[in-house]
């Protein structure tokens, strides 16, 4: 089943607290972190959480994350193939 | 900053899970031991078991009353300071004529956290007040205070990891400014189900035991414990006709303004500090004989405090012992002074503990065998959350 | 070592800056506490912080740190600076409970969703000195920050220490700031040991009257080695020690600014301890009873030497056995004006301010 993925930028944009943008401004092939929305390190370990938290997706090593971290697409991408294996 | 008068550290307590005193930790790190296992204390439902160094049976030297009415924190706190007061010759009965001081560092032991409490706050249960009073009779500096009724000042520092050095940096202006005869300096923490939930959900927590500076490294360890340093004033020595151990020649501290819990990968506070500590106390890298850096084995402190050892301090032996202890957060720097306070008494320092590959991009090794110092003068370092950097030079130089 | 102080930034239940501060000061009247779940307190309010810093820089700053910052920009404000010196600027934090509401926050993360849920961002703010780790990134600052938890004598300790680190010459500024928060369970906590408090009206001094009304915010100095063009005056000298302790010697011929916020126990101790027959005020109906609440004093103590004026105690303060409490405004002929607190553990503190 595709990841539906306003759903998704709209879980980041609240649990991240990044209220001051909407789901439209996100790009689904725009970098999350560094240039692109801005996210840094601290943001990286709390999207692992919210990943458990909202998919039941375990991600125990960051390298793993740092692939699907790269964009809402290779993220959702990512959730897809845990969900389907 | 100018240079500031020594010091005297006339006595020394400790404890953690290499032992229950400052003697029983030398010889477990000069025999290479590590007590590190899965947490006992406490359980939790994460899919890893992430192990941690941690003090097995009864706290020495308290009374029932003191388990009671006070938090492990803080009765770890009063068993160092207990050790380093007798060490020092000193007991309730002669520092009541005294002005002394407290200040101690921790994490834990300021935060209510209690979950069985909180648990039932939640519910709407309404849960006894015990644990708020518990809470509120637990601060570490009030505690000791409290216990020996002192008149002095009373301070506690939480500035996460560096909060043990700061203490003794703190303790020792005290000292300086006259404003006390004796300061009871040190740090004290106990191993928390809370933070070690956070240091996991920051994933630098490792699952296997810690390897400080090691290519392979993937994370710290959390571990508890205390340690106090006995600080004394001229005119007390004097009286009392005491010789110090030790010194304390200088305290240098600055923060990064950099990241929340990423350290400056320059290491912009931790240059500052160093500058600082070697103004203070008009030493110079030359003088120092070794290196008690803070090396957490996760990737990004070892990262920047390598740097920092490479350029500014090159060729001197170091070590972490964070390999003994775990990470034992507020009381690191506590017990890394008391460790380097022995290593110059014995004229020796221990192997770093977990370490067996050197990392290419660290381009540093710390001492892979117990090794002898010559020197007189050394180093303790703390790196710590919110871009906190604190240092002291300690040295048995004259004694 | 006196340290000039050369900007203030108070908010509180009052308000924020120091012209609200003033104008109740003035007017001789209180505000009114809000309404909690469990207890009446004196909240802040940090909205103003979205007009001074962007949002996106304030996303992951909690409720704590918020009121910290706050206190800090306003004193800058206050103080005029257009810039700060940052490599000799320190900043020294304390508080009695640091950011309680995270703490329990982390808490819930943990509850709700399992211990592998625990928030990494909550953590991180929960830990005692998130406040200044994140001032010192969004103002840039170089010098060191220290954080001190000391309950109710959070405020003399650290002080101690800014005293020190100038005389030191470790900085030659200081950012000094005292902080403290609400939280229901602090609510939970007045009510189990006080009861319900329907008289919302706080009486300090009023023999054998509970009125304590919780109250939350922050209090930002600025320190300095040079002499203040402000008028605020200076900090001149710190004691902190046991109640019990003869060694602490009051100062002669002050003015007394007593932190007796309403806790029986602890307001019946301020009648004896003060020289008899001196003059003495009280303004904790102002902001509330908080553990640094003696930093508040101290505000309105600095506001009391530039406007030249000693203001009137609340009409609801009582009175003193042995000394007069202040119930009218009157001209501020003192030199200096000390700020007194006594702790539940039987502890005392005297800050004392001088008008040079």
């Amino acid at each position: 089943m595709a990841v539906n993925k306003e759903e998704l930028k709209e879980i980041i944009i609240k649990d991240l607290f990044l209220e001051d943008i909407t789901p439209a401004e996100i790009e689904d092939d725009a970098p999350l972190f560094g240039e692109g929305l801005g996210l840094d390190s601290l943001d990286a370990v709390e999207l692992v959480v919210i990943i458990q938290k909202h998919y039941k997706i375990e991600i125990k090593d960051m390298d793993e994350g740092r692939v699907a971290f790269n964009s809402i697409n290779s993220l959702a991408d990512f959730i897809g193939e845990k969900q389907a294996s | 900053m100018k240079q500031n008068a020594p010091v005297a550290i006339t006595g020394t307590g400790c404890l953690s899970a290499s032992g229950l005193s400052l003697e029983e930790n030398m010889n477990s790190l000069f025999s290479g031991i590590r007590n590190v296992d899965v947490p006992t204390g406490f359980s939790s439902t994460h899919t890893s078991k992430y192990p941690v160094f941690e003090i097995k049976g009864n706290i020495p030297g308290l009374t029932d009353d003191d388990r009671k009415k006070y938090s492990r924190t803080s009765q770890l706190g009063l068993a160092a300071a207990r050790e380093a007061l007798k060490n020092a010759g000193l007991n309730a009965e002669n520092l009541s004529g005294l002005r002394v001081g407290v200040c101690m560092g921790t994490t834990v032991g300021c935060a209510m956290n209690d979950e069985p409490f909180y648990r039932d706050f939640r519910d709407r249960l309404k849960p006894d007040m015990f644990p708020i009073k518990k809470y509120l009779n637990s601060n570490p500096s009030s505690a000791i205070s409290c216990e020996y009724s002192l008149k002095g000042p009373c301070q506690t520092l939480v500035n996460a990891c560096a909060s043990g050095t700061d203490a003794i940096g703190v303790g020792t202006s005290w000292i300086r400014a006259g404003i006390c005869d004796i300061v009871i300096a040190g740090g004290t923490d106990e191993l928390s189900r809370i933070s070690y939930n956070g240091f996991i959900s920051l994933m630098i927590t490792s699952e296997r035991a810690c390897m400080p500076f090691d290519k392979n490294r993937k994370g710290l360890n959390l571990g508890e414990g205390a340690a106090v340093l006995i600080l004394e004033g001229e005119d007390s020595l004097k009286k009392r006709k005491k010789d110090p151990k030790a010194f304390v020649l200088g305290y240098g501290t600055a923060c990064d303004g950099y990241h929340l819990t990423a350290p400056h990968p320059d290491g912009k506070g931790l240059r500052r500090a160093l500058k600082e500590v070697f103004a203070d106390s008009g030493k110079t890298p030359e003088d120092i004989g070794f290196i008690n850096a803070h090396g957490t084995s996760t990737p990004d402190n070892d990262r920047t405090e390598s740097k920092i050892l490479r350029e500014l301090l090159p060729g001197i032996p170091f070590l972490s012992t964070k390999g003994y202890t775990g990470h034992t957060l507020g009381a690191a720097g506590a017990i890394e002074a008391a460790y380097t306070v022995a290593c110059l008494e014995q004229g020796r320092i221990p192997a770093n503990a977990g370490f067996s590959e050197t990392d290419p991009e660290l381009c540093v090794t710390p001492v892979t065998e117990n090794t002898e110092i010559l020197k007189k003068t050394a180093l303790s370092e703390s790196l710590a959350f919110g871009g906190q950097n604190s240092v002291l030079i300690l040295s048995t130089e004259g004694i | 070592m006196e340290a000039a102080v050369n900007g203030i930034g108070v908010v509180g239940g009052f308000g924020r800056g120091t012209a609200d501060l003033l104008k109740y000061l003035k007017s001789g009247t209180v505000p009114a506490p809000s309404n909690s779940e469990f207890y009446p307190v004196y909240a802040a309010d940090i909205s103003y912080l979205d007009t001074v810093i962007p949002k996106r820089a304030l996303r992951r700053i909690d409720h704590f740190s918020q009121l910290a910052l706050s206190g800090i920009y306003l004193a800058i404000e206050d103080a005029g600076l257009e810039s700060i010196d940052k490599p000799s600027t320190g900043l020294i934090i304390c508080s009695g409970y640091g950011s309680a509401k995270t703490t329990f926050s982390f808490l819930d993360s943990i509850f709700d969703d399992g211990d592998a849920c625990a928030s990494p961002t909550l953590f991180s703010n929960s830990v005692h000195n998130a406040a200044a780790g994140h001032i010192s990134i969004i103002l840039g600052l170089e010098g060191p920050s220290s954080t001190i938890s000391q309950f109710d004598m959070s405020v003399p300790s650290a002080l101690l220490t800014a005293l020190q680190w100038l005389e030191e010459d470790r900085v030659d500024h200081i950012m000094f700031g005292a902080v403290d928060e609400y939280c229901d369970v602090m609510g939970y906590s007045y009510q189990r040991y006080y009861g319900m408090n329907e008289n919302t009206k706080m009486a300090p001094l009023v023999p054998g009257q509970q009125s304590a009304v919780p109250g939350e915010g922050a209090v930002f100095f600025l320190l300095s080695k040079k002499e203040s063009a402000k008028g605020y005056g200076s900090v001149s000298s710190v004691k902190a020690g046991s109640l019990f302790d003869k060694g602490i010697v009051f100062p002669q011929d002050s003015f007394y600014i007593l932190n007796a916020d309403g806790h029986k126990k602890t307001d019946r101790n301020y009648h004896d301890i003060i020289p008899h027959g001196s003059l003495a005020s009280c303004y904790t109906p102002l902001y509330g009873s908080m553990p640094v609440g003696t930093a508040f004093d101290m505000a309105v103590g600095a506001l009391s030497f530039k406007e030249k004026t000693l203001f009137s105690s609340p009409e609801s303060v009582g009175c003193l056995n042995e000394s007069r409490v202040l119930k009218e405004k009157c001209i501020n002929r003192y030199e200096n004006i000390s700020c007194v607190k006594v702790s539940r553990q039987d502890e005392l503190s005297i800050i004392t301010l001088s008008s040079r």
